[in-house]
């Protein structure tokens, strides 16, 4: 794309009040020391993108003994025979951040994560309280083990397990309600089973509160010890602003356990923070 | 703390080494080439290339002017760092698996694989600086001035004691075995670990007075350099193919997993493929870092204490430069200890 644009050539008539040069780097210092790169380029597909970058510089000063300054001059040698210097793409590169914090009881800790995050350990904890119902006798053993199985229709009676409630017979038996066939993503209750597509992200955002009228002063840190005695909080997100580092006035909580956030949202909501009165809500899925 | 990638290899890590500044990293993978990184910034500052076959070690001499490897094609090859040209190349009848230079340099050890119906040895080779600029670095001696023969186990790592005075090696049967560096002669041999569990690594405190294994029994053991007395026991629950010991902070750091002939099997979380960070003198597991695809078969640590690399399976060296809560974190007693 950086071909010489003054060239007539009929093909590139088209081109010829010259889109295809690129306005000249800007550069400007701001106050704060930093510096505003504005630059312009071509994408893949031949379309112009501005790209505005903002560079902070800090010097580091190390001191280093004479022998490491000496081989910082070194030339590259090998493969990387000629090349620049400084790292190049296509060996280094820079991974996600990991949080390392070391800590005694970090099996604990480990342990705990894994319950939150594997579907395994939830589940058996849903389960634990449930008793064997029977849908046509209501007696301690599964429908397909009724003695009456042969003599009796079901009760008409809703519900079938202990806490999926209302909801229960839609997902298992075919709906008894009408005739008409209901595909099973439409079923009352199936949604359990769609869900799962979406993976943790949807749970997540159903333990979520947002929290606003939050203090400029406010720390993300403060806000997860606030937060934390309801239950484990597995994120907070406090919005802030890009050029001062303060806050924004609202923040997302987000819990491992929806009841906890429903305490906490119960409990939070008009609490006093930093001369600011707090407001919580559950957020809303976007 | 955010990685840095090294992506120089085009197959599985074998070994990595800071050199003695801290300021160069080395690794060596199964593909034939040695790479040298600025390990501040992972920039790569060059290759060594010359080895015709997967290179199974590498080390630095202390000065950072001398690079040895161990190689599967039969030779130690000694290389320039500056320029990364060879320097030597010597023969030997079957693959070496681990080189190690001396503490002060002068010595090289080079553990041979047994195969073919040679014994695993352990050769020494005498190494010459040339004028001290880095010139006539050809000059060295062709033969080796020492060969410890390992008669019953094979020894599969081995590296110097403090002022080189002997030569600690581990071997294929999971024992450690003490041999004078004059003489070659046996001093001491200890079934540190289980029986037929293969120690894997053997890496030094800054003062060599003690080291760390790392065996396929699932542990690692901080060992005495003077009489082979386990020191501590850090169990895990992984075959672990390194350990380091960590300058500054009492930790230490293993890496390990899967055995690579069973990782397809199982996905990356049960594979275990993680540092963990053990403290070092109470022996409990205290962290793990994540970020490997494949089993960790190599760690090392800066020597100042403020970086650790890991070297995979999968091909990649990860940097990781520690941040503050590393540094910080204390034990309870270790705290009240301070206050007083």
């Amino acid at each position: 794309m950086s071909r010489p644009a003054n060239r007539a050539d009929w093909a590139d008539d088209e081109e010829f009040d010259d889109p295809s040069a690129l306005p000249p780097q800007q550069v400007t210092t701001n106050k704060d020391g930093t510096k505003t790169v504005v630059s312009y380029r071509f994408n893949d597909d031949g379309k112009k993108v501005k790209v505005t970058r903002r560079i902070k510089t800090t010097v580091v000063r190390e001191q280093v003994n004479p022998q490491v300054a000496e081989r910082r001059s070194w030339d590259k040698f090998g493969l990387e025979k000629g090349h620049a210097a400084g790292p190049s793409f296509d060996t280094t590169s820079v991974g996600e951040n990991i949080a390392f914090r070391p800590s005694v009881n970090w099996k604990v800790q480990a342990a705990e994560e894994e319950k939150a995050g594997g579907e395994k350990g939830s589940m058996k904890d849903q389960l634990k309280d449930k008793k064997v119902k029977c849908r046509i006798c209501s007696g301690e053993h599964f429908t397909a083990r009724c003695p009456f199985k042969d003599t009796m229709a079901p009760i008409d009676e809703p519900t079938a397990g202990g806490d999926a409630g209302a909801e229960e017979p839609a997902a298992g038996g075919l709906g008894a309600t009408s005739g008409s066939y209901v595909p099973p993503h439409l079923r009352k209750g199936a949604a359990a089973g769609g869900e799962k597509m979406a993976g943790k992200y949807e749970k997540d955002d159903l333990a979520t509160l947002r929290v606003t009228n939050v203090s400029e002063l406010a720390e993300e840190q403060e806000l997860r010890d606030l937060f934390e005695r309801f239950g484990r909080v597995t994120r907070v997100f406090l919005a802030r602003d890009r050029e001062t580092q303060r806050a924004k006035g609202f923040a997302f909580i987000s819990f491992a356990d929806r009841d906890d956030a429903a305490r906490a949202c119960d409990k939070m909501d008009g609490f006093g923070y930093r001369h600011l009165i707090l407001r919580v809500e559950f957020a809303k899925r976007s | 703390m955010r990685p840095i990638l090294l992506s120089g290899h085009e197959r599985s890590l074998n070994q990595i080494k800071f050199n003695r500044d801290g300021d160069l990293l080395f690794s060596v993978a199964k593909d034939k080439i040695v790479c040298a990184w600025w390990s501040a910034n992972g920039e790569r500052l060059g290759t060594y290339n010359g080895h015709q076959g997967a290179i199974w070690t590498v080390d630095v001499s202390p000065n950072t002017v001398l690079l040895a490897t161990g190689s599967a094609d039969n030779t130690v090859r000694l290389w320039n760092v500056k320029s990364g040209e060879c320097v030597k190349v010597w023969d030997f009848p079957t693959a070496v698996k681990r080189v190690e230079f001396s503490p002060d340099g002068s010595r090289l050890l080079a553990v041979t694989e047994k195969r073919m119906g040679f014994l695993g040895t352990i050769a020494v080779l005498d190494i010459a600086y040339g004028n001290g600029q880095g010139g006539n670095l050809e000059a060295q001696a062709e033969e080796p001035t020492l060969k410890i023969t390992c008669t019953e186990a094979k020894a599969t790592v081995a590296g110097w004691s403090y002022l080189g005075k002997f030569i600690i090696a581990g071997h294929e049967d999971g024992s450690v075995s003490q041999y004078d560096s004059k003489t070659g002669d046996q001093v001491e041999n200890v079934q540190a670990h289980e029986f037929d569990h293969q120690i894997n690594d053997i890496q030094f405190s800054a003062d060599r007075t003690y080291f760390i294994t790392a065996s396929k029994d699932k542990t690692a053991k901080l060992m005495s350099t003077r009489n082979l007395a386990i020191l501590k026991t850090y169990v895990s629950d992984t075959p672990l193919n390194s350990a380091t010991i960590t300058p500054k902070k009492e930790y230490v750091i293993l890496g390990g997993g899967q055995a690579a002939m069973d990782v397809t099997t199982t996905s990356a979380r049960q594979g275990k493929f993680e540092a963990r960070f053990y403290h070092k003198i109470f022996e409990d597991e205290i962290g793990r870092v994540r970020g490997h695809f494949g089993p960790l078969n190599t760690v090392g640590v800066h020597p100042k204490g403020t970086a650790y690399a890991s070297g995979g399976e999968d091909g990649y060296v990860r940097v990781h430069h520690f941040d503050k809560p590393y540094f910080d974190f204390l034990y309870e007693v270790e705290r009240e200890q301070l206050k007083r």
